[in-house]
């Protein structure tokens, strides 16, 4: 018995790396799967449909049950004909997981139109697609379903990716839009911000020098490791599932043994006028006011001895913050962000008045 | 003295609504501009090259200086001829800001993949076009710069604008990138999401509620309101000063008179083993762990309702009706790349 016994998914970019092994975790829990994958280089370019035909054989000979399709998420007629087949043949459909992705990194002075192009249109074009033609379905049957969309740390901003930040970024948002739109019909939509050693990782310098020093790429000596991109497939199989029905417009931190959770866009501060402010007001104001939030906290030692660590990662370095939850299960959590929420809460009653005596 | 003197800026979509405030503002602030608009309707049909001279033509008559560009910002070397402009009209070129928009709202299950291409296309890649050949001028010139980026809170999950809000979350993840891949050349970048009755406004079920009830509609009765879309120019022009060296990578929020500032998803929980998870020990553990957080609905567009909400002794008066509420929530970003 498998947690996904008689559910159909789609699984985008499925020939290698993250997708793979959703593919095949996915396959194992009892689903049926479609293993998309164009089978290009990492930049987009040629074609191979080994990829996706391989990963389908793996899953039959471990009893699994799933077919190849080799057409571009970019190509929204074909993407059409994708979901069909997966409808046609197995009768239904309950999952989509958009991984299908590629780089073209390059800083924002040097980046061509056709470098900013081609990411767009695979990561964002894409994602809308596979949702835009299985909501239809969805919303059709309305059987419910689950939407599993791949954004990525490089969304805050990585410096050499304008491209690919402000497509998973623009996941994001769009991953909240579906949340807020389908939930009517019984259909979750959730981000994972994936951490693995892929052929991603293979491509960025600090890769070459593991090479120099190792004679192997990081997604070889990842396999079995913390590192090996198939640990992300666990909780993209979990919030496939029926029980994760309650979980809809999340955004998750998946990798290694690990997964975090990330809070929603919130407020840090408001300035507020009885008339339109001037900017003269603002420069005299903002510093004095709200502005103390854009200072940064400083960044702490790597104890691995890497880069310094910073965000929740310089947070998590502290093992004093980590409780045992379970036998062999540590739990986390952002004491600060905790401590101000509850002193938000303190302040306000249930009706929204303030409490006596709230500073 | 204004706060932009000798300063030389690019404004797209300025013919017209919030584009058109933050050029009135930064004139009156002492800035030449570039007003860019291809004068087209709410959804990006047809092409008018009156809004753009209209809005020179008004600035002149300030005393002001300014000059009209009316191509689109999709076309990326056309993106470039606004620079040279501003360069070639004014010597220098300081400040761009990115407002130019269209809409196309339709649920995700209904939307056609030429309205979905349209709205990336203005508002997405037009940002990059733009930001592109502004980071190259920056970066060239090494004299600094600022670029201000028009977001929205629909980013957050607008359910009828899966396009809008994927361009508009989009746009905060390239601002982000301009901000840590700049800053080196002394050049900020950050967003805003802003308000305002424009006729995007107009353009909603709601407005024609307005017009029934009072035969005007919602972007006529705004001017002088809170719902004046030229409460979005201060904020803007503030951000292009001088003296704003030293915000960049920010979210900012225009919603009437109030200006906010929003802090971005951050890391709040954990979990970890030693090995990789199975499916059934995620399934008892997430809810353990993560449980109370999935009560209600995740990532709401609705930000001047929670700024509506907050407890009323939190306010800090600064005078002349002015007052500030601060998060309690610490200073913090997602640093991780």
């Amino acid at each position: 018995m498998g947690t996904l016994d008689g559910k159909v998914a789609i699984v985008t970019g499925a020939g290698r790396g993250i997708g793979r092994g959703v593919a095949m975790l996915l396959a194992a829990e009892g689903a049926k799967v479609v293993v998309n994958d164009l089978g290009v280089s990492l930049d987009g370019e040629g074609e191979d449909t080994g990829p996706a035909a391989t990963v389908v054989r793996e899953i039959e000979e471990l009893g699994g049950t799933a077919m190849a399709n080799t057409d571009s998420v970019a190509d929204y007629d074909a993407v059409g004909a994708m979901v069909q087949k997966a409808i046609d043949e197995w009768g239904r459909l309950d999952i989509v997981v958009n991984v299908a992705g590629i780089l073209r990194d390059r800083m924002i002075f040097n980046m061509a139109e056709g470098e900013w192009d081609a990411v767009v249109a695979v990561h964002l074009r894409g994602a809308y697609n596979t949702c835009r033609h299985a909501s239809a379905h969805f919303r059709e049957t309305k059987q419910g379903g689950r939407i599993i969309n791949f954004s990525s740390v490089s969304a805050w901003g990585s410096p050499g990716q304008p491209n690919y930040a402000a497509a998973k970024y623009g996941l994001l948002g769009f991953t909240a839009t579906l949340a807020n739109s389908l939930d009517r019909y019984g259909v979750t939509s959730n981000a994972i911000l994936p951490y693995a050693a892929t052929r991603m990782i293979d491509s960025t310098p600090r890769a070459a020098q593991v090479h120099e020093e190792t004679g192997k790429l990081p997604s070889e000596l990842a396999i079995g490791s913390e590192g090996d991109p198939a640990n992300v497939a666990p909780m993209v199989a979990f919030l496939a599932s029926d029980a994760a029905a309650n979980i809809n417009g999340h955004f998750f931190g998946v990798g290694g043994y690990k997964v975090e959770l990330y809070s929603h866009w919130e407020l840090a501060g408001v300035l507020k006028h009885e008339r339109r402010w001037a900017p003269q007001e603002l420069d005299e104001f903002f510093d004095g006011s709200i502005g103390g939030y854009i200072t940064p906290p400083d960044p702490v030692e790597n104890p691995s001895g890497g880069r310094p660590l910073k965000g929740s990662s310089a947070l998590q370095a502290d093992a004093n913050a980590w409780s045992e939850i379970a036998p062999g299960v540590r739990y986390w959590q952002h004491e600060e962000y905790y401590a101000a929420k509850a002193r938000d809460a303190a302040d306000t009653d249930s009706t929204g008045a303030v409490a006596e005596g709230a500073v | 003295m204004g706060m932009l003197d000798g300063r030389v800026a690019v404004i797209t979509g300025s013919g017209r609504g919030i584009g058109r405030g933050i050029a009135h503002l930064f004139a009156a602030e002492g800035a030449s501009l570039v007003i860019n608009d291809l004068g087209v309707s709410l959804d990006g049909e047809g092409q008018d090259t009156g809004p753009a001279a209209t809005v020179v033509r008004e600035i002149e008559e300030m005393g002001g200086k300014a000059v009209a560009n009316t191509s689109s910002v999709t076309d990326h070397e056309a993106a470039k001829g606004m620079i040279d402009q501003a360069v070639d009209a004014f010597g220098r070129f300081d400040i761009l800001v990115n407002v130019a928009g269209i809409l196309r709202d339709r649920m995700i299950f209904n939307m056609a993949p030429e309205e979905w291409d349209a709205v990336i296309a203005v508002h997405l890649k037009g940002t990059f076009n733009t930001s592109k050949w502004a980071a190259t001028y920056f970066r060239e010139k090494r004299a600094g710069g600022r670029i201000v980026n028009m977001s929205s809170n629909s980013a957050f999950g607008a359910p009828g604008q899966p396009n809008y809000a994927a361009a508009k979350a989009g746009i905060i993840g390239l601002t982000l990138t301009l901000a840590n891949s700049l800053s080196r050349y002394g050049v900020t970048a950050n967003a805003i999401l802003p308000s305002g009755s424009t006729r995007m406004i107009d353009s909603i079920p709601r407005a024609v509620e307005a017009v029934a009830h009072t035969g005007k509609l919602p972007s006529e009765l705004a001017i002088g309101t809170e719902r004046d879309p030229d409460n979005v120019s201060p904020l803007v022009a503030f951000l292009a000063t001088e003296g704003a060296g030293h915000i960049t990578g920010q979210v900012f929020g225009s919603f009437g008179y109030n200006m906010a500032l929003m802090s971005q998803p951050k890391v709040v929980r954990a979990i970890e083993t030693d090995h990789r998870w199975t499916v059934e020990e995620l399934a008892t553990l997430i809810p353990q762990a993560f449980g109370s957080e999935f009560e209600g609905q995740a990532n709401q567009p609705g930000i001047t309702a929670n700024i509506n909400a907050l407890p009323e002794g939190e306010w800090v008066e600064i005078g002349d009706g002015r007052r500030y509420w601060a998060s309690k929530i610490p200073a913090y970003s997602e640093q991780t790349w």
